[in-house]
Formats: C-alpha cells, structure tokens, sequence
C-alpha cells in the first residue's frame, strides 16, 4: 500500500474537545500567527539498496523520519509534511554509493515569535516559576515575570495565588502570556514568557470549568 | 577594548603589532585585565581633564606586580599618546588635546563607545512576521490548520501499521492546540468571506489574525491590530461586512466562556 500523504487532504468534520478559550479581548495588541505553511528544500541522501521501483516512496518515507518533529530556529517545529513539489536529479557522491537527490516539500510549521501573546496550558508549578505549553512550544514563565501580589503556595497542588485568593494558577489551568524569548535546539523550542503586563494571566481555572 | 587592538603599542621602545600583542596576551591572560584597568582608568582621567594620564595608566601596571614580574625585561607601557595616534595623527605631534572625547568615545572603538554613552532601553519588543519567514511562508488560520493535521491524522492509522513510521509528539500538541483554538468548522468558507479584505491591502497574517482571535466588532480589530488602524478608513466597511459574515459562520460551543 502506497504510503504517501495527499496534498491538502479533503475536508473533514474537526472533531475537537469543547473549546477552552474565551473570547478574545481587544488588549492583544501584539497577536501573532503560529502555524504556517510553507516550501521547503533538503537534500536527501539515500542508500543504494533503497533504488528500485519504490525509490521515490522510500525518499519520501525517509523524509518525513528526518523532518517531522523536527525545529530550526527559523521555522519552528516542522509539524507535518503535506507534500511533495519536486524531487529532483539524484546525484552520485564521490568514493561511496550514496545518492543525493534535492527534494522539495510542503509543511506545515508551528512557529513561535517574540511579543506574540498567545493561549497555554499550564503543565507544573514550583517556586521558581510554572510550565505552560502552547502546542509543541514549552513556556517558562518565572516568578520574577508572575505579578508581585501573587504568590507561590506549596501543597498537593502547588500554586500562584493572589493575597486574597481571588485568581489562582496552578496545572491545567489556562493563561494569556506574552512571549519575550525563544530559544532553539534540534527538537525542541523553549519560550520564556511573562504575564507581568496588563491583561495578561489566568483566564480560566480548571476547578471552574469542569 | 576593540580599540587597542588597532593601535600598536609600544613595547620595549618599539611599537609591536597586533598579532604580536595576542600571543602575549594568551600567554598571559592576567595582562588583559590589566590592559581593561588601566584603560577605563586613562578614560576617567581624560574624562576628567585629561592630563596625567600616564601616571593613571602606569599605576595599575604597579598593582600587577606578579604579572610584571613575569613578564621580566619587558616593560608594558601604555603611552597616552600613541594611544590616541589615530585621532592626533593629523596634528602632527603626539600630545592629547585634553579634551574629554578621545577616539575610544567615537563608533568605532563599539566596546569603548558603549562603555561611555548612556545606557539606551531595549527596543519594544515588536512582532516582526513578515521579516523571520521565508517569502513563501503562507500564514495557516488555526481551522486550517486543525482541518490539515486532523486529515493527516486520518491518513496516520493506516500509516501506523508500519512499526517504522512513529508519530512525533509534536503532532498531536499541535492539532490539540489548533482544534481548541479555532471557531469555525469550515476554513474555505471563513477563507472567502476573508479573501475580500485583501483587495483593501489587509495581508494574510491580519486575516488570520482575525479569524483566529474570532473578534465580532471591527473596533476591537482595531485595538488588536495597530497595523489595521493605519488602514482604518479603507478598510471599517469591508471589515464590518466581513465580521458579520464570520459571525453566521462561528461555532458556538458548550464552554464558549464570556468575559466582561
């Protein structure tokens, strides 16, 4: 069965969890875009016990191993591969019998920008700061970023809670950020943000929605 | 710092240069923090009148008595006036004018002009989309988005059966965050009411901007959107229009929670 993955599939029903969110309110003044779609160029270099009538099938198996899941600081995670323009002349490398062929294909990328402020979930809390992912992106936000009049509560459910316990952060709960710094490696991109400025925060406790 | 690099310095009576100057200082590396003292020291004095900067210069050397001592036979001196060569050249003679800007001051030096000016703020952080992308890049609503991965997802149970193909994590994370960061259930519809803002010079990133954050009034698209707001008498029509068009087309689910 041919392995391959249509190009901009037909449409299908989203089916997805209740939404969470709320209605967006006007003071994100710097939102931002996080997915793309965008065309790609690598040159991958296959083995010659890979040529045959299933050449192409397995360039484009071993493309998606060595793509997928993968971020640069430039485009972010490369989240799916929806296909392929152009696979172009193999060529033979000198002194062993890999071939290289320049291929370009399509992706969608998740990409986070500096001063986007977006949606997260927060994952853990300690007296540091708390986790928050948005997607594939981790977010760090540290105390010194939390808002003075909230703090850290130790317990069974750790948490930031304000003097008189009207807002609370703690896990799986879901807050507005602002992201001031993104950092890059191989398989990963790790953002700091700060909900220090005005209508940043808690938008919903889980204790609430449930 | 940078500064001292270019001129040469003078070294038992004879001016050495640059390279020469690296290999001492790898040699020893105490001999930069002394170069660093003595140079923010020479900067305060000519700050403050400029003259007996020698002695300035020759008092740190004093302090580094086991550097010196190393360095036996070889005397370190900094005169004050090779050091400002490269501004007095065209004077003809070596002498500081006195005067408190020495090139260490100027662009140039970038270390020591830095050092000098008053500390500037950071820039405001500001979203700059268009410049980090490729030029191809083209800007995914989060229903498009969620339509695409969940498609592929789709196509993934049969792909799963090969034990080789594995499913990145970050799949998942994303078109979780895609499916509960979207309003609407049909992006080619959301995508041509949208399409006619773009005849108003609205780009793609606006749009999704928009259909993302599922914004009803045009004045909180304003407030959202500084960028449209230069736009704001071309566009308010067609936005209007827009918005209640999407507002037909919005999903409203259980959860959906309303802030004042």
């Amino acid at each position: 069965m041919p392995r391959s993955r249509p190009c901009f599939p037909s449409p299908h029903p989203v089916r997805r969890s209740p939404a969470l969110r709320s209605p967006v309110h006007p003071f994100r003044l710097h939102s931002g875009n996080m997915f793309f779609h965008i065309v790609l160029e690598r040159n991958m270099q296959l083995h010659p016990r890979h040529f045959g009538r299933d050449l192409r099938e397995k360039l484009v198996s071993k493309l998606m191993k060595d793509v997928e899941g993968t971020c640069s600081g430039r485009h972010g995670f490369v989240v799916a591969i929806t296909g392929i323009e152009n696979v172009g002349k193999g060529l033979i490398r000198d002194g062993t019998g890999f071939v290289t062929f320049p291929v370009k294909y399509q992706c969608v990328v998740f990409r986070p920008f500096k001063g986007e402020i977006l949606e997260a979930v927060v994952t853990m809390v300690n007296k540091m700061g708390f986790f928050a992912e948005a997607g594939p992106v981790q977010i760090f936000v540290s105390n010194h970023l939390i808002p003075d009049d909230m703090e850290f509560q130790t317990g069974d459910m750790p948490n930031y809670t304000t003097s008189d316990g009207s807002v609370k952060i703690q896990k799986d709960s879901e807050v507005r950020l602002k992201i001031i710094g993104t950092r890059v490696d191989a398989t990963e991109i790790f953002c700091i943000g700060t909900i220090k400025d005005d209508f940043l925060g808690v938008i919903s406790d889980p204790g609430t929605t449930s | 710092m940078t500064h001292l690099w270019r001129t040469p310095v003078p070294w038992l009576g004879r001016k050495i240069s640059k390279l020469k100057l690296y290999a001492v200082i790898s040699l020893n590396p105490h001999l930069a923090s002394i170069l660093c003292s003595s140079f923010l020291k020479q900067k305060k004095m000519s700050d403050k009148g400029g003259k007996g900067g020698k002695s300035a210069l020759k008092s740190p050397a004093s302090k580094g008595k086991d550097d010196s001592a190393k360095l036996k036979g070889r005397k370190v001196q900094f005169d004050s006036e090779d050091m400002f060569d490269e501004k007095f050249e065209t004077n003809g003679n070596g002498k500081s004018n006195g005067k408190g800007d020495t090139p260490f001051s100027k662009g140039k030096g970038g270390k020591g002009d830095k050092g000098g000016s008053a500390k500037k703020e950071p820039p405001p952080l500001l979203l700059n989309v268009e410049q980090e992308l490729p030029e191809n890049a083209k800007c995914l609503m989060n229903c498009e988005a969620a339509q695409i991965l969940q498609g592929i997802q789709d196509h993934m149970v049969l792909l799963s059966k090969d034990p080789t193909i594995k499913i990145p994590s970050s799949f998942d994370r994303a078109l979780q965050y895609a499916s509960t960061g979207s309003f609407y259930t049909n992006p080619q519809s959301v995508r041509q009411v949208l399409e006619s803002l773009k005849k108003q010079d609205v780009s793609d990133g606006e749009i999704c901007v928009i259909a993302n954050t599922g914004i009803e009034s045009s004045k909180k698209v304003f407030a959202l959107m500084p960028s449209l707001k230069a736009k704001k008498t071309n566009v308010k029509e067609s936005l209007t229009t827009a918005l209640t068009e999407l507002k037909k087309l919005k999903t409203v689910t259980e959860s959906t929670i309303v802030l004042d």
